[in-house]
C-alpha cells in the first residue's frame, strides 16, 4: 500500500514539476508550490534539488552578465554606470549601538590613559609573554603552541606541571611578564579555550587597591595549523605588524587594546609580516601573512590590449613609446602563514584570573541574545 | 534565543542621579517631564585622572542646602554642593604622614544629615571607614570658600578591626549605629555615640564534612528604617545572610544566590525585599524572610554590580558597576511587582519583567546616589527663590558692612570662571548666587557675635 501511494505522489510530482518548467513566469497562477522538501522519497528529492540550484545558478550568472554588459556600455557611452547595490548583511544592519566609541571622545582617551595596557602600549615595557596549558594538554595543543611561538614576539612556553594558574600569575608577575596565554584543550581536536590574562604584572607600586589586568576569556575554534594550509609560508623573526579591525564599542575597544598589549609597538617593517585580528560579528578572526610588493612589467601588445589602449588612451598620452608599451604596476601579493583561528569573547574578567572571587566587567548571557543584529564588540 | 516579552516602557519619572567613576568624574543624569521622560547625562564634574578615583560617596539631600561628600583615592574627602558640583570643603584623611593612602583606602563614607534646628549652623558631620579598620567622625566647618573650612575639634577616631580589611560599612537610618565587615572581620555593630562595639556576629559552623568558608564580607545594609537590630550582608560565597542582633550571633537566615561573589545588596524601605546584586551582573529582588527570589531583572548589565540604591519616594533603584556596556540601569520597582504579580501564577518565578532605563556612561562607575529633592524641584526651586531674595533683602536693608559683600561675590564669581566649561542652568547660578550671598551673610552675623 506504501508503495503505491508513492508512486501516485512521485507521479504527482512530475506534473506538477513540468508545470512548474513550464509556466515559470506565470507560476503566481499556480495553487502551490512544490518545494524539494516535501517530496519524501529521497532521490526524486535529491534530484529535483539538484535542477533547481542548477537553474538558480545559471540565472544569476546571467544576471552577472546583463550587468556586467550594461556596465561596459555605458563606460563606452561616457556615462556614469549605475551603481551597484550593496548587499544588505547581518553586519551592515546592525543594531545601534550607543557605546560604539567616538574619535572625539576625551574620556576614552583619558580612560586609555589609565587603563592597565597603557605602560605597555606607551614603551615603557617591553611585552613578555608566557605561554602555557591545562593540565592535560593534547596532540594539538603543543603544534598549537609552538606556532603561537613563532608568531608572538617573546613568548615563552612552559610547562603547566600540576601549578595553580594563581601560583604561575604569581611567578609571572615576579618573573617580569606582561600577559599570560593559557591554551586549554578540553577535547581532543578542536575545541580549545584560550585564556589571556594581560598585564598582570605592573609594578605592585602603582597600583595596590585593585589588582591588574583584565582576564580575558575565549573560545578557540576553526584552528587550522601551519601545515594544514597549503602554499604556506614560513615567517621570519622580524617583529610583525599588527592589524586589528572593527574593534569599535567601548568593549571592543578594550579588547582591541588587550591584544595589541601582546605585541612589541615598534614593527620592523622590513620583514613584512603582518598579524591580522579581525572582528566581525564577534567573533574575532586571526590570520598570519607574508606579504610582497612586486613591480609587474604588464606589456600590451596591439592584438590584446586594443581596447584597454582606447579606454586609457587619455592617460597614456604622455607615455610617447609607440605601439609597445611597458607598463610598471606594483602589485601586492599575500602568503598567508598560519596558524588560522577564530576567537570568541566569553568573558572578560577585571583583575587577574580569579574565577570565585572575581568580578566580571562583561560576562555573555544568553539573554542577551535578543537579535542576531546585536552586537557587542 | 530566548523568549522575551516586550513591555511598553512607560519612561522613568522626573529624577536625578549622581554617578561617580574610576576617573574622578561626577556625572549627572536627569529625568524631567511628569510621564515619559528620557534619562540622560547633563553635566560632567571634575577632569579625568586617575588618582582622583572615587571610592565612596554618601548625599544628605535635604530641601535647604544638600551637601554631597565624596572620598577619592588620593586620600582627599571632598564636600560639594550637588546642586551644582562646586566644591566646599575639601580635607586630607590620610592621618599618618607616613602612610599612603592607596594602602589604607576609603572604603564606607556616611554624611550625617543635619537636624532641623542645627541646620542653621555650618557643621557638617562625616564619618569615614578604611579598609584597614580605621573609623573616623568628625565634624566639618562648611563656608563658601575651600580654604577657609577647617575640621573642628570634634574628632573621634578609633578603630574597628585588629586585623583584616573592612570592604564594607553602613550607617542605619536613625544614624546612631554602624555596621562594619570585611575579608577575615566578622560583620559587627557599633554605637556610633559611644563609639563601642556592641555587637559580633559568629562565623557559621563547619560543614559535616569539615568544610569551613574564611569570612569575608563584601556587602552589608540595614533591613528597616526604624529597627537598627536586622541587617542583612552578602559574602564572598555567593551567600546573603540575614543577622538579627536581638536573637543570635549567628545569622538567623542565608540563602545562595547564583555563583559570583555578592556585591551590593541594598533595603526596600517599609517591605522584606531585599536587592541584591553580584559579580557577574545579576541583579534580584529576594524576599529575605523566607529567602525566596522574587524575580530577577533581566537589563542589559553584563558585568559586576557595584552599587544599588532605593529612590527614597519613587518606586525606582538605581545600579551601577563595572559594565562597559549600559552603566547606569534604573529600573522601576512598582512596575516589577506589578508584573510579577500577573505572573506569579503562570510560570516560575524569575526571570521576566524588564523595565529599565539604561544609561551609557562610558566608565567604570563606582557608586550611585539619588537626588531625592529633584522630584519636585520647578516648584521647590519657585518656592526658595522667593525666601532666598526675602533674606537677601532684609540684609540689604540691614546694610551694615557692605564692603563684605563685593569681595565674597568675586571670589563666588572667580570660582565660576573656574568652572566655566560646566553647562549650569541659569536659575541655578542665581540660587548659588543668592545661596552664597546668604552665607556671607550668616559669616557676618557670627562675626558679630564672636565680637
Amino acid at each position: 500500500m506504501g508503495g503505491k501511494r508513492k508512486k501516485s505522489e512521485s507521479e504527482e510530482l512530475i506534473e506538477g514539476e513540468k508545470d512548474n518548467n513550464k509556466n515559470k513566469e506565470g507560476s503566481n497562477k499556480k495553487k502551490r508550490e512544490i518545494l524539494p522538501s516535501m517530496i519524501k522519497n529521497k532521490e526524486k528529492r535529491s534530484s529535483v534539488h539538484a535542477k533547481l540550484k542548477h537553474e538558480k545558478k545559471l540565472e544569476k550568472r546571467k544576471k552577472l552578465k546583463a550587468r556586467d554588459a550594461a556596465e561596459k556600455l555605458a563606460l563606452e557611452l561616457g556615462e556614469e554606470p549605475a551603481p551597484r547595490m550593496v548587499p544588505r548583511t547581518i553586519e551592515n544592519t546592525r543594531e545601534p549601538d550607543e557605546t560604539v566609541c567616538r574619535p572625539d571622545d576625551d574620556e576614552l582617551f583619558a580612560g586609555n590613559d589609565a587603563d592597565e595596557f597603557s605602560s605597555v602600549l606607551k614603551h615603557d615595557r617591553t611585552p613578555k609573554i608566557l605561554i602555557t596549558t591545562c593540565r592535560f594538554n593534547s596532540t594539538r595543543g603543543p603544534a598549537f603552541i609552538s606556532e603561537l611561538l613563532t608568531v608572538i614576539p617573546n613568548a615563552h612556553y612552559f610547562k603547566r606541571g600540576t601549578y595553580d594558574l594563581k601560583k604561575i600569575v604569581e611567578y609571572a608577575n615576579n618573573k617580569d611578564f606582561t600577559s599570560i596565554i593559557v591554551v586549554h584543550t578540553n577535547r581532543r581536536d578542536p575545541g580549545f579555550y584560550l585564556t589571556i590574562i594581560c598585564g598582570c604584572l605592573s609594578d605592585a607600586l602603582l597600583v595596590i587597591g585593585l589588582p591588574d589586568g583584565p582576564t580575558a576569556h575565549f573560545k578557540l575554534s576553526k584552528l587550522v595549523l601551519r601545515k594544514e594550509i597549503k602554499n604556506h609560508g614560513n615567517p621570519t623573526g622580524h617583529l610583525p605588524e599588527l592589524v586589528l579591525n572593527n574593534f569599535t564599542t567601548r568593549l571592543g575597544h578594550r579588547v582591541g587594546r588587550l591584544i595589541q598589549s601582546l605585541f612589541p609597538q615598534d614593527p620592523e617593517f622590513r620583514g613584512r609580516r603582518v598579524v591580522t585580528f579581525h572582528n566581525q560579528r564577534d567573533f574575532i578572526f586571526f590570520r598570519h601573512h607574508r606579504y610582497i610588493f612586486e613591480t609587474k612589467e604588464s606589456k600590451e601588445s596591439d592584438s590584446k590590449g586594443k581596447k584597454a589602449k582606447e579606454d586609457s588612451k587619455s592617460k597614456k598620452a604622455k607615455d610617447a613609446k609607440g605601439e609597445k608599451i611597458t607598463k610598471e604596476k606594483v602589485i601586492a601579493r599575500l602568503q598567508e602563514c598560519g596558524p588560522r583561528f577564530t576567537l570568541k569573547l566569553i568573558s572578560l574578567q577585571h583583575g587577574t584570573f580569579d574565577t570565585k572571587g572575581g568580578e566580571f566587567e562583561w560576562v555573555h548571557k544568553p539573554e542577551m541574545d535578543t537579535s542576531r543584529r546585536r552586537f557587542f564588540l | 534565543m530566548p523568549r522575551t516579552t516586550t513591555v511598553d516602557c512607560p519612561g522613568c519619572p522626573p529624577l536625578r542621579a549622581l554617578t561617580f567613576d574610576a576617573l574622578g568624574l561626577i556625572k549627572v543624569i536627569e529625568a524631567r517631564g511628569e510621564q515619559g521622560g528620557v534619562a540622560k547625562v547633563v553635566e560632567r564634574w571634575g577632569e579625568p585622572e586617575t588618582s582622583k578615583c572615587v571610592l565612596a560617596a554618601s548625599i544628605d539631600d535635604s530641601k535647604h542646602d544638600p551637601l554631597l561628600a565624596v572620598a577619592r583615592k588620593s586620600g582627599l574627602i571632598e564636600v560639594l554642593n550637588p546642586l551644582n558640583g562646586y566644591l566646599r570643603v575639601s580635607i586630607s584623611n590620610v592621618s599618618d604622614a607616613g602612610a599612603r593612602p592607596e594602602d589604607d583606602a576609603v572604603v564606607g563614607l556616611h554624611l550625617f544629615r543635619r537636624q532641623r534646628l542645627e541646620s542653621a549652623s555650618r557643621f557638617c558631620t562625616l564619618l569615614t571607614c578604611t579598609t584597614k579598620g580605621n573609623a573616623s567622625m568628625r565634624s566639618i566647618e562648611i563656608s563658601n570658600l575651600p580654604e577657609e573650612s577647617s575640621s573642628s575639634s570634634s574628632f573621634k577616631s578609633w578603630n574597628v578591626c585588629a586585623s583584616g580589611t573592612i570592604l564594607c560599612s553602613k550607617v542605619d537610618r536613625s544614624e546612631n549605629y554602624a555596621v562594619f565587615g570585611g575579608k577575615g572581620v566578622e560583620v559587627n555593630l557599633w554605637d556610633l555615640d559611644k563609639c563601642t562595639k556592641i555587637w559580633t556576629a559568629k562565623s557559621p559552623p563547619k560543614t559535616s564534612l569539615g568544610i569551613f568558608t574564611p569570612t569575608w564580607f563584601t556587602s552589608a545594609t540595614f533591613l528597616s528604617a526604624d529597627d537598627h537590630r536586622k541587617f542583612v550582608a552578602g559574602t564572598n560565597s555567593h551567600q546573603v545572610r540575614l543577622y538579627d542582633t536581638s536573637a543570635q550571633r549567628r545569622p538567623v537566615m542565608s540563602f545562595d544566590f547564583r555563583e559570583t561573589p555578592i556585591k551590593a545588596v541594598a533595603e526596600e524601605p517599609d517591605s522584606y525585599n531585599i536587592y541584591v546584586g553580584n559579580g557577574s551582573g545579576d541583579l534580584a529582588s529576594v524576599d529575605i524572610r523566607t529567602g525566596k527570589l522574587l524575580g530577577c531583572f533581566a537589563g542589559k548589565c553584563s558585568g559586576s554590580i557595584r552599587s544599588i540604591v532605593r529612590h527614597p519616594t519613587l518606586p525606582v533603584i538605581a545600579s551601577c558597576g563595572e559594565y562597559l556596556d549600559a552603566p547606569l540601569h534604573l529600573d522601576l520597582s512598582g512596575q516589577l511587582f506589578a508584573h510579577l504579580g500577573y505572573k506569579v501564577t503562570a510560570t516560575s518565578l524569575c526571570g521576566l519583567f524588564l523595565n529599565s532605563i539604561v544609561v551609557f556612561l562610558k566608565q567604570h562607575l563606582t557608586e550611585v546616589v539619588f537626588d531625592s529633592t529633584f522630584a519636585d524641584k520647578e516648584v521647590a526651586q519657585a518656592a526658595a527663590d522667593p525666601h532666598i531674595d526675602e533674606t537677601y533683602n532684609m540684609k540689604e536693608i540691614q546694610g551694615d558692612e557692605t564692603e563684605t559683600l563685593p569681595v565674597k561675590r568675586k571670589k563666588a564669581s572667580k570660582e565660576k570662571d573656574n568652572e566655566s566649561k560646566r553647562k549650569s542652568s541659569k536659575e541655578k547660578t542665581e540660587s548659588k548666587k543668592s545661596k552664597s550671598k546668604k552665607k556671607s551673610r550668616r559669616v557676618k552675623v557670627e562675626s558679630d557675635d564672636d565680637a
